[in-house]
């Protein structure tokens, strides 16, 4: 694997930063949720310690400690934002409660709202009743059957005021109060500020109603009284004498919370019952800078805190519910994550008791969106992911970079090393890189050191042959002098034998040490060559002519381009390469077997082929050929070769700039030598 | 009378045997170690030729330092440097110094006492007035085997011995082609191709110093040299 590779690898461990930024994230959100919770725990405390100071101001009536009965009449006055028309319909009031059904025994189904301007107490009533049965007209209220809708009103003062609705016309009607007649008959007579809207629909009909607040006190009976038959659906005030009282909303209270409560909370005040006091605060809907981001990204999604276990908000447009409610009643301020049931957003709700005498008299509830956590979360999330991501995609390319960098200098103290030595022996001493502060700068650096120690040992064992036969030379001459003198002293003829043997050993000595120093002397007599222009064509046809006369045994081909052919070098030097690559031709090739020499133009060169049968040149020995003292190949003749010969033939081959190589014949049935040599 | 010769080498063992060698052959020897010594001695004393080393001792050119200052004692005494060193280029150095010869340690003691006695018969010859003995004429060539002498369109052409022996065995067969060992044998060296070649190089210039038409030595390429007329 390439340091780049693992390097890149490495790098990708860089990913555990937006991992452990999710991780922060997530905590942060529970510090966040913690706190907001205690805060808003502590904000409904605070409200509720002031209201519980000022009871006469949370409660319509302080002293009122009753609970709430539906089956008993008991009606919710939900307060009205502006005055609605009377037309039948509640569709204006903009009450989100339904009405609640009126209690009946008889199945005979009605149900009421009721809902109050700063003026009026509005009043409806939605009778199921498939039958109209319209109110006669002298009608006797005491004994005529007609449906009807009958009211009783505590009037402030305490006096009861009863009253019915009923028309032969449905429309726009006067409530009307029966009076007693003097004949014993009973009559209807209109109370024109007590007005109404009869409106017959196919299910029954609907009786929208408008009694000033002067005539309400506390306590309001309604009833629903079918024409025919025994169905009634309501409570009368003779029936339920202490039922059909009115919760109403305190008046001023909302203003008053409003002082308490922040942006984004929203404050409701309940009595004992759950029933809502007074509301201050709206929700904030839309959060600044969450819509600002995909809120869905996918790492919101992978992040995100599964809200389906957190419980449903139960709270209806009159009451409140859920479990901090029912502890701010039980006494016990709670706070509680819910879920909207409308929008299924988070909510932070808080509710504290409201206390007065040590009695819970009502709480304070306070809810607040939670997903202003969440988008502050997701805000601080998306920014952390970004940057590490970035931070990420930076260190990764950086490493990539670095470690492309470490490569390339890597790579290129490989291809020196690589090419340091090269074919023809020669060391090169100058590593790249070894510029370098840093270990591969030290490591060319040792290289170079290497290279240089290597190159000493090399200079060494170059010269050690010329060195050698140098200093051999000296005691040589004193054994073969004193042979000499030895045999002018007039030997006896066993004696000479050995003399003659003595002295056949020193001229192999001799011829051996020529050999070593004749390296040395060739590259000198190279060095003072003098070029000149000169017909190679010429030059190669009288010296092949020679080699024919002196190596009768081979059958030796030229082959030269019909032109002359001038370049410029040492005529001399070239006949001495000839010299060295046709003996080794002869050397090699079989008594019937043909030698050729070819010279061809090629390019900017000409190109000198000698090639032989023979045996082919061992696969081991390619590029060493050319060296200086290789002992090559053994030839026809037993005696070694020290392979001065081709190198002679490269050493002149490179005076005239060109090249020599050896190769296989394709047919593998010879050898052959190609020399390149440059045109003028 | 007995010829004196010096023997100027610092190896004592073959000191002693060229001494040897040399009085075998008739001659009287002195022999020395280094140049002071050979100094002092020759500023008493002439010998009638000097052999010299060219490293002596702790000089590694003394030889040529005492050529030089034997040649302004004395302009005609043949002086032949005998060394180990067989570079061209000390070839050079040493013949351009006034050398009559130079020999590589290569060379046998036969051969040696004859180019001693070859240099001696040069000298000799050319004391004694003029005998016609053994002269080549070959155009503008004259050559005097007894002396040893080479004249072009006569003015005298100053060869080496083995230079001379090389244009000599040219010479006797115009036209005929010798190889290096011929050339060799006839100069009765051990050399090696390149420094015939150097040789051939060498006489070549010599000739054209007097004569720069002149073109008598001719290469012939894989095979030696021939003396064209």
């Amino acid at each position: 694997m390439s340091i780049r590779l693992q390097l890149l690898i490495v790098a990708l461990t860089t990913l555990v930063l937006p991992w452990a930024g999710c991780q922060y994230a997530r905590e942060l959100e529970t510090a966040l949720r913690d706190s907001q919770e205690k805060s808003l725990l502590a904000s409904a405390g605070t409200i509720a310690n002031a209201l519980s100071a000022q009871p006469q101001r949370v409660f319509r009536d302080p002293d009122d400690t009753r609970a709430f009965a539906a089956d008993r009449g008991d009606l919710y006055v939900y307060p009205l934002l502006s005055q609605p028309l009377l037309d039948g319909y509640r569709d204006d009031w903009g009450v989100a409660g339904n009405p609640t059904p009126l209690p009946t025994a008889t199945g005979y189904r009605a149900r009421a709202q009721a809902g109050s301007t700063e003026r009026y107490l509005y009043l409806y009533i939605e009778v199921d009743d498939t039958q109209f049965d319209p109110e006669p007209s002298n009608v006797r209220p005491g004994r005529d059957r007609f449906d009807r809708v009958n009211l009783a009103l505590q009037r402030p003062d305490g006096t009861r005021e009863f009253y019915y609705f009923g028309t032969n016309a449905p429309g726009l009607i006067a409530a009307q109060s029966i009076v007693p007649g003097g004949d014993g008959r009973d009559r209807a007579v209109e109370e024109p500020r007590i007005q109404a809207f009869w409106l017959q629909t196919a299910a029954g009909y609907h009786v929208e109603a408008r009694i000033p607040l002067s005539f309400v006190g506390s306590r309001l009976w309604v009833e629903a009284e079918d024409g025919r038959g025994n169905g009634k659906s309501g409570v009368d005030a003779v029936g339920v004498p202490d039922g059909g009282r009115l919760f109403f909303t305190t008046a001023g209270l909302a203003d008053l919370l409003s002082t308490f409560v922040r942006d984004g909370t929203r404050a409701t005040v309940i009595d004992a019952n759950a029933l809502k006091l007074g509301v201050a605060g709206t929700l904030s809907a839309n959060i600044p800078g969450a819509s600002e981001e995909d809120t869905e990204s996918w790492y919101r999604r992978l992040m995100s805190v599964d809200t389906s276990s957190f419980p449903l908000q139960s709270s209806a447009p009159d009451r409140l519910g859920g479990n901090s409610v029912a502890a701010a009643l039980a006494g016990k301020a709670h706070a509680e994550w819910v879920r909207s049931a409308a929008s299924q957003d988070l909510l932070l709700t808080a509710a504290a008791p409201i206390l007065s005498d040590g009695q819970t008299r009502g709480a304070v509830y306070l809810e607040q969106a939670g997903d202003q956590l969440l988008a502050l979360r997701d805000r601080a999330v998306t920014r952390l992911f970004n940057l590490t991501l970035l931070a990420t995609a930076a260190a990764v390319i950086i490493m990539f970079g670095f470690a492309t960098w470490i490569s390339l200098r890597i790579g290129r103290l490989r291809n020196a090393a690589d090419s340091a030595v090269g074919s023809d022996g020669k060391i090169r001493l100058d590593m790249p890189e070894s510029a370098g502060a840093d270990e591969i700068g030290a490591l060319a650096r040792a290289f170079e050191r290497l290279l240089a120690r290597l190159n000493e040992h090399t200079q060494y064992l170059r010269t050690l042959g010329g060195k050698l036969s140098h200093e051999l030379r000296t005691p040589l001459t004193i054994v073969r002098s004193s042979l000499d003198n030895l045999e002018s002293e007039g030997l006896r003829d066993d004696q000479r034998r050995f003399v003659t043997r003595a002295r056949e050993g020193t001229q192999r000595l001799q011829s051996i040490l020529s050999a070593l120093g004749a390296a040395a002397r060739v590259e000198e007599s190279i060095k003072q060559a003098e070029r000149v222009n000169f017909d190679l064509r010429e030059l190669l046809s009288s010296a092949i002519a020679a080699y024919r006369d002196g190596f009768p045994q081979s059958h030796i081909v030229l082959e030269t381009p019909p032109d002359p052919c001038f370049i410029r070098g040492a005529p001399d030097l070239l006949v001495q390469l000839l010299d060295k690559l046709i003996e080794n031709a002869v050397d090699f090739c079989p008594s019937a077997g043909t030698i050729t020499v070819r010279l061809e133009r090629e390019l900017g060169n000409y190109m000198l082929h000698v090639q032989n049968d023979g045996p082919p040149i061992p696969q081991a020995l390619h590029g060493r050929l050319f060296e200086s003292l290789f002992e090559q190949r053994q030839g026809r003749d037993d005696k070694p070769h020290f392979g001065l010969g081709l190198y002679i033939v490269r050493l002149v081959a490179e005076f005239h700039g060109g090249t020599a190589v050896a190769a296989n014949r394709a047919d593998g049935g010879g050898a052959i030598f190609s020399i390149t040599l440059p045109l003028i | 009378m007995k010829k004196h010769i010096a023997i100027v080498e610092d190896e004592p063992a073959l000191r002693e045997n060229y001494s040897a060698a040399l009085a075998r052959h008739g001659y009287s020897i002195k022999t020395y170690a280094n140049r002071r010594t050979a100094m002092q001695a020759f500023q008493i004393h002439l010998p009638d030729l000097a052999i010299i080393d060219i490293s002596l001792e702790d000089e590694a050119e003394g030889g040529f330092d005492l050529c030089r200052d034997l040649r302004a004692l004395s302009a005609e005494l043949p002086i032949i440097f005998l060394t180990a060193r067989d570079s061209e280029l000390d070839a050079v150095s040493g013949l351009r110094l006034g050398a009559d010869d130079f020999l590589t340690k290569d060379v046998s003691l036969p051969h040696l006492a004859a180019r001693v006695a070859a240099l001696f018969r040069r000298i000799d010859a050319l004391r004694r007035p003029d005998n016609a003995a053994e002269i080549i004429r070959r155009g503008s060539l004259s050559i005097d085997g007894e002396k040893m002498q080479t004249t072009w369109n006569g003015a005298p052409v100053t060869l080496s011995l083995t230079e001379f022996w090389i244009v000599h065995a040219l010479a006797r067969n115009p036209g005929h082609v010798k190889n290096r060992q011929q050339l060799m044998d006839a100069a009765n060296v051990v050399l090696d191709d390149n420094t015939i070649t150097s040789h051939i190089k060498r006489m070549r210039r010599k000739f054209q110093q007097i004569d720069p038409a002149f073109d008598a030595i001719q290469t012939v390429y894989g095979m030696g040299y021939r003396w064209v007329e």
